[in-house]
């Protein structure tokens, strides 16, 4: 499903949320959409499902989201970043999607027990007495259930546990080619292994709109850290832009493509100096200090 | 089934689910019956109340009880409904579904207007039949059929403002604050308050008998007593007027009409609001 926009914009008041945003996705293309906290990702989510009124020109899968929702809406699934806490019992929900849209109960039942969720034991349990992390596997399951042409996902896994995510992951990963999905998340995992191209956002502009794998290699960041010898020279590690911390540990933040230069420059000069090492990739990406597009 | 009945079926279903597990419907349903009880124990007492005995006596003052009741019930059942569900998450995730902004709004609408309703009329026939089984009293089916009617249009005239409210205001504290101030202003507005206002305002008398008939509370109390003579005690200025114009024919229908027809109205304006703006 094709999504363009042409000169978007929308004003919350004052407040410019997207500030003439112009986009082109391929149809069966995985977008990671990124940006601060503000910088319009919601709102861009929103105005694409028909949600929010907007000024410029959109077109989603050739729909006019605002005219036509009721078509988009048919063949888009959406994930919301906080699930509500409906009265209404599981089975109630479920049911009332399955009357409004093609949804196979088997189908979500299958993927909720494969999420972690017992059916059995939640089925007649309303959502607001459910955990936020089970609310949020449901409505992974009925969006997955839904087997729609278009996925919107906003943080899906911000409330799931390690080996949901993992079984998410998969479900993903066995989506149609066909499926374009727009998947809203600060989490390095899942722009690297989720998405094939990012759009990131700041104060309503579109700042990189390219690979993931360009885009990774600069804002995914990863924390190196030295611990030298006592008495060692660390002079040196200061002219790597290294801080030094306590007990002769020393630190630095750097982003993919540095750290993969960086290592074989450190392991060499280490020499037998070394007392330990850490090299961990951050779980957040960077997200504020885009500027350049692909 | 069409597509549309269908989404105003699935989603009527759930709100349903969300209304009965809230509780409300219980407490209507307590409000209605204490003051049916307060009625029947303490006001039978009286011989009289205007003009009328025994168990359309009950009746008459459970009604006029009804006409301060009824508005309150709807304007908070409807009030807060939109904005709530927006506050809430929920209208993001029904309209990430194939859902009109029209259908649920219907929905929510109808499932709130029955589950007022419903129990009203439960009590209202409950009640004769009570003092017929105790009392040995005829049930005056007229005048229940009347107070049912009346009722039902009341409810309607609240329920559709109600729901203009919670779709053109966009907090629910604000949508707290306006469905008291409208009660307020309707429950207050009739006959010698607004007599009371007209003088102090120096308004023509037309003016001020014209705006009462406005207020849907004054139209369904001038209904509910439009059987009887027009006499000044019974009726106050403003229906006594209105009785003299009409006739009680004119009064009843006008009772039933204007309050259908305000509810209506305000219902298509705020339908059309909900449409025309953002979802979420």
């Amino acid at each position: 499903m094709q999504i363009e926009t042409r000169g978007l914009i929308r004003r919350f008041g004052s407040v410019v949320a997207l500030a003439g945003v112009d986009l082109t996705i391929p149809s069966g293309l995985r977008i990671g959409l990124v940006g601060p906290n503000g910088s319009g990702k919601s709102t861009l989510l929103r105005v694409l499902m028909g949600l929010l009124e907007h000024e410029g020109e959109v077109r989603v899968g050739g729909f006019d989201p605002r005219r036509q929702r009721l078509e988009l809406a048919r063949q888009l699934a959406y994930v919301p970043q906080i699930a509500p806490a409906l009265a209404a019992s599981v089975t109630e929900l479920a049911r009332a999607v399955e009357a409004l849209r093609d949804l196979d109960l088997a189908e979500l039942r299958t993927r909720a027990e494969a999420l972690g969720l017992r059916w059995s034991a939640i089925a007649n349990v309303p959502l607001r007495a459910l955990s936020g992390g089970m609310r949020q596997k449901l409505l992974v399951a009925l969006a997955l259930s839904a087997r729609a042409g278009l996925l919107v996902l906003d943080e899906p896994t911000a409330s799931l546990d390690a080996a949901t995510r993992e079984t998410f992951f998969h479900m993903f990963g066995e989506l149609p080619a066909t499926t374009t999905s727009i998947l809203c998340s600060h989490r390095l995992d899942e722009m690297r292994h989720l998405v094939d191209h990012v759009v990131s956002l700041e104060e309503g502009h579109v700042r990189f709109d390219g690979p993931a794998a360009n885009y990774l290699a600069t804002r995914a960041l990863s924390v190196i850290e030295v611990q030298l010898a006592a008495g060692a020279d660390s002079g040196w590690l200061d002219d790597l832009g290294f801080a030094a911390g306590h007990a002769g540990w020393w630190r630095r933040t750097v982003a993919q493509r540095e750290k993969v230069e960086l290592l074989p420059r450190l392991a060499g000069m280490l020499d037998g100096r070394l007392v330990n090492l850490h090299v961990r990739d951050l779980e957040s990406i960077a997200v504020d200090e885009s500027r350049e597009g692909s | 089934m069409s597509r549309r009945r269908t989404e105003l079926v699935a989603l009527a279903r759930l709100d349903v689910h969300e209304v009965l597990r809230s509780r409300w419907p219980v407490a209507v349903v307590l409000l209605y019956s204490a003051l049916a009880a307060l009625l029947v124990f303490a006001a039978l007492r009286e011989s009289n109340v205007l003009g009328f005995t025994g168990t359309g006596r009950v009746l008459l003052s459970f009604a006029h009880g009804l006409l301060l009741l009824l508005p309150l019930l709807a304007l908070s059942a409807t009030g807060q409904t939109l904005n709530r569900a927006r506050e809430e998450g929920a209208l993001e995730l029904l309209f990430g579904h194939p859902v009109s902004p029209g259908g649920y709004y219907a929905a929510v609408t109808l499932v709130r207007y029955g589950l007022l309703l419903v129990p009203l009329a439960a009590i209202l026939l409950a009640l004769p039949a009570i003092t017929w089984a105790t009392l040995g009293d005829p049930i005056p089916w007229a005048y229940l059929g009347r107070a049912l009617a009346i009722g039902a249009a009341l409810l309607w005239a609240f329920t559709g403002l109600g729901m203009a409210l919670s779709a053109y205001v966009t907090s629910q504290a604000r949508a707290a604050i306006l469905v008291l101030l409208v009660w307020a202003g309707a429950v207050a507005l009739v006959d010698f308050a607004l007599i009371a206002v007209m003088l102090q305002w120096r308004l023509h008398a037309g003016t001020a008998f014209f705006l009462a008939a406005l207020n849907p509370v004054q139209c369904a109390r001038m209904a509910l007593i439009s059987g009887q003579d027009p006499e000044l005690a019974t009726f106050g200025p403003v229906g006594f007027f209105l009785a003299q114009r009409f006739g009680a024919g004119g009064l009843f229908a006008l009772g039933i009409g204007w309050p259908v027809v305000a509810g209506t109205l305000a219902w298509l304006a705020g339908r059309a609001r909900f449409r025309r703006g953002d979802l979420v």
